[in-house]
């Protein structure tokens, strides 16, 4: 039985491993670097099925917790960064073309480097349970985000895509930190499990201070999911950032940030005073986070852009499935969502690499004849974007299926209302990628698109799971925390 | 003669502040906000927290800001004094400052604990260096772990978006 200290404590070894044998040029070539990290991480995975109690050590114990739920998203986590790393070997080429070297291949070990310590920052936060551990945590996901965006350095848009999200990330982690001193003025605790229970006893003249705080809070963590109005980082972003890196951004630092935010919002939920604003609160953000999302997605040309407006429209379903929490299953569907969430996004951006290696660009345009081109790459897409959408017999269906069912039963029927006109327009911007394969001529010039091996292995398991728990989703289900 | 000070401090403190935000010279903005930090530091000694007054000079108003100068002079920014600011731009950042303040006064105004005076030390020969040792080191070890991770992360960040050509 392992001590699931050692999960991240292996992680980060594995990491330092890595920058070791890239800085002693261990690997001949820069790809073996990421198949090692893979490999480590792979193990670190299998780990996680042989994990012993929580060792009650004394300087663990306070901030750390192993439960079903955060062991769940460790596994998330790693498989994210699994495939994370499976599309960077693919992106190598491009990598290498836009970083200032002073001989072939130098400075792009790192590329497969950075995104194992990230993952180790993801694996801490999700199993944070104080506020110190979750600033730490969220600072080295956030801190080696930076690098990874700005990553391309030859390329404008992706210092602009760096600057920005470090220069919003930094205002967000203000208002974080801010937040937090407002808690522990109000409380005197910075462990959530400790302010679960002070909060019964604050009199209620310190409330509007915690209050205060929370909203404070719930900016920061807004930032980071990308609800509105917190998301005008998130479409240059995206777009600006090496494409892997983007879809890292959109799954794991997503579902990380939900993590954290429900068990920030826990305690909260039990304080029939805090409860009532907090509710209100999360309603208004999803409301405006599935409006904004898909209506602003319309008009979009880029795929990677179309993709970012995309990841803030369900961050607007995610967030109705927190504000439906008090509903037995709510929890459930959020989850159920997210992981739909993975497979979908990861499945997008893994043809999106080899596409845009073979046309030059990613904007939908280059999408075009796609079907004639590769069918079954085109196949693929046509799967995720339809998950995506939430067509039935695909995952995505069942996703909002079960988050709108929470909903119903909590009687938000007017988000229900705004879930179901959104999933709507959903369908025609989704409708466009798939245009663009089908209808679409392909240039002249236009050979099938080259693909690895292990990408399409990848592509292929992801849209089976698509569809497999499309059609039935038990399997999903029990494994759910 | 405690509160008298603070005045003092937290005046001087928000004086200089305003001025990092108003000064068109971005030297003077830097000087400024040293001096921002000399005063924090000193509400800080007020408080009996010396150690954190001493790093707050050392750190802030020494390393960190000395860095901040260099590149300023380095980067030689002239534009900033030229920078028109645009009236929606003003209107925005008033909006933003004055919600923010509106809804500090009003929590503020009514917390139970704003009449208090600060606790006197139950230990006077209390070692606050090594109390933030014991903190740092033994109750918060993991979470100072990871800002060890960080660094390295960090450390590797800037070698990558610094150099000029990559070895």
């Amino acid at each position: 039985m392992i001590d699931p200290v050692f999960l991240e404590v292996s992680v980060v070894v594995l990491g330092i491993f890595l920058l070791m044998a890239e800085a002693f040029g261990l690997a001949k070539e820069k790809s073996t670097l990421a198949w090692w990290a893979i490999g480590g991480l792979a193990a670190v995975f299998i780990g996680t099925f042989f994990i012993g109690p929580n060792s009650n050590s004394f300087e663990v114990s306070g901030f750390y917790v192993v439960d079903g739920l955060s062991l769940f998203f460790k596994r998330f986590v790693l498989i994210s960064t699994i495939l994370v790393l499976v599309m960077s070997v693919d992106y190598l080429p491009i990598v290498q073309r836009l970083v200032p070297a002073e001989r072939p291949g130098a400075g792009s070990g790192e590329f497969f480097i950075l995104p194992v310590f990230t993952c180790a920052g993801l694996m801490w936060m999700v199993s944070a349970t104080d506020f110190i551990m979750i600033f730490c945590a969220l600072e080295l996901v956030t801190i080696s985000f930076y690098i990874q965006v700005a990553y391309l350095r030859r390329s404008m848009s992706s210092l602009e895509a760096g600057t920005k999200y470090l220069i919003l990330g930094a205002l967000s982690t203000g208002f974080l930190v801010y937040g937090i001193t407002w808690f522990f003025g109000a409380t005197g605790q910075t462990n959530l499990v400790a302010i679960r229970e002070v909060l019964p006893l604050i009199p209620v003249a310190n409330h509007p201070a915690i209050l205060f705080g929370l909203a404070l809070v719930l900016v920061a963590l807004g930032f980071k999911i990308a609800a509105v109005p917190f998301q005008f980082w998130v479409p240059d972003v995206y777009q600006g950032a090496p494409t892997p890196v983007t879809a890292y951004l959109a799954v794991a630092s997503k579902a990380a940030g939900f993590l954290v935010l429900i068990r920030v919002l826990e305690p909260f939920f039990t304080v029939p005073s805090f409860q009532n604003k907090l509710f209100l609160a999360l309603v208004l953000l999803a409301l405006l986070t599935l409006v904004f999302g898909n209506l602003a997605a319309i008009p979009q040309t880029n795929f990677k852009r179309l993709l970012g407006y995309s990841s803030i429209a369900h961050a607007g379903y995610l967030l109705m499935g927190l504000a439906a929490i008090g509903d037995a299953f709510a929890g459930g569907a959020v989850v159920f969502y997210l992981s739909g969430y993975l497979l979908m996004t990861f499945l997008a951006f893994l043809i999106l690499v080899p596409v845009t290696k073979a046309s030059g660009g990613d904007d939908i345009a280059h999408f075009n004849g796609l079907a004639r081109r590769s069918p079954g790459l085109a196949l693929a897409m046509l799967i995720a974007a339809a998950s995506l959408a939430g067509v039935p017999f695909t995952v995505g269906f069942f996703g909002k299926f079960f988050i709108f069912e929470a909903a119903m039963n909590q009687g938000l029927y007017l988000l229900v209302l705004a879930g179901i006109v959104t999933v709507a327009s959903g369908f025609y911007y989704y409708f466009k990628v798939i245009r663009a394969m089908y209808w679409q001529p392909a240039p002249e010039d236009a050979g099938p698109v080259a693909i690895t091996k292990t990408s399409s292995v990848a592509i292929f398991i992801l849209a089976m799971l698509i569809l497999i728990l499309g059609v039935y989703p038990q399997l999903l289900i029990g494994m759910l925390p | 003669m405690q509160l008298a000070l603070f005045w003092i401090f937290s005046i001087l403190m928000l004086a200089f502040a305003l001025g990092v935000v108003f000064l068109r010279n971005p030297v003077s903005s830097a000087m400024s906000l040293v001096m921002t930090f000399v005063a924090l530091a000193a509400v800080f000694v007020t408080l009996d927290a010396f150690f954190i007054a001493v790093v707050q000079v050392l750190v802030y108003a020494g390393a960190v800001m000395v860095l901040f100068l260099f590149i300023i002079m380095l980067l030689d920014l002239r534009a900033e004094k030229h920078r028109k600011v645009r009236p929606s731009a003003w209107l925005g950042g008033g909006l933003v400052v004055g919600g923010f303040m509106a809804a500090i006064s009003q929590v503020i105004a009514g917390w139970s604990a704003l009449h208090q005076t600060k606790p006197e030390l139950s230990d006077p020969s209390f070692n606050d260096v090594a109390g933030v040792g014991f903190t740092l080191f033994r109750d918060f070890n993991l979470p100072f772990q990871i800002i060890g991770v960080l660094l390295l992360v960090a450390t590797v960040g800037v070698v990558l978006l610094s150099r000029k050509e990559l070895k």
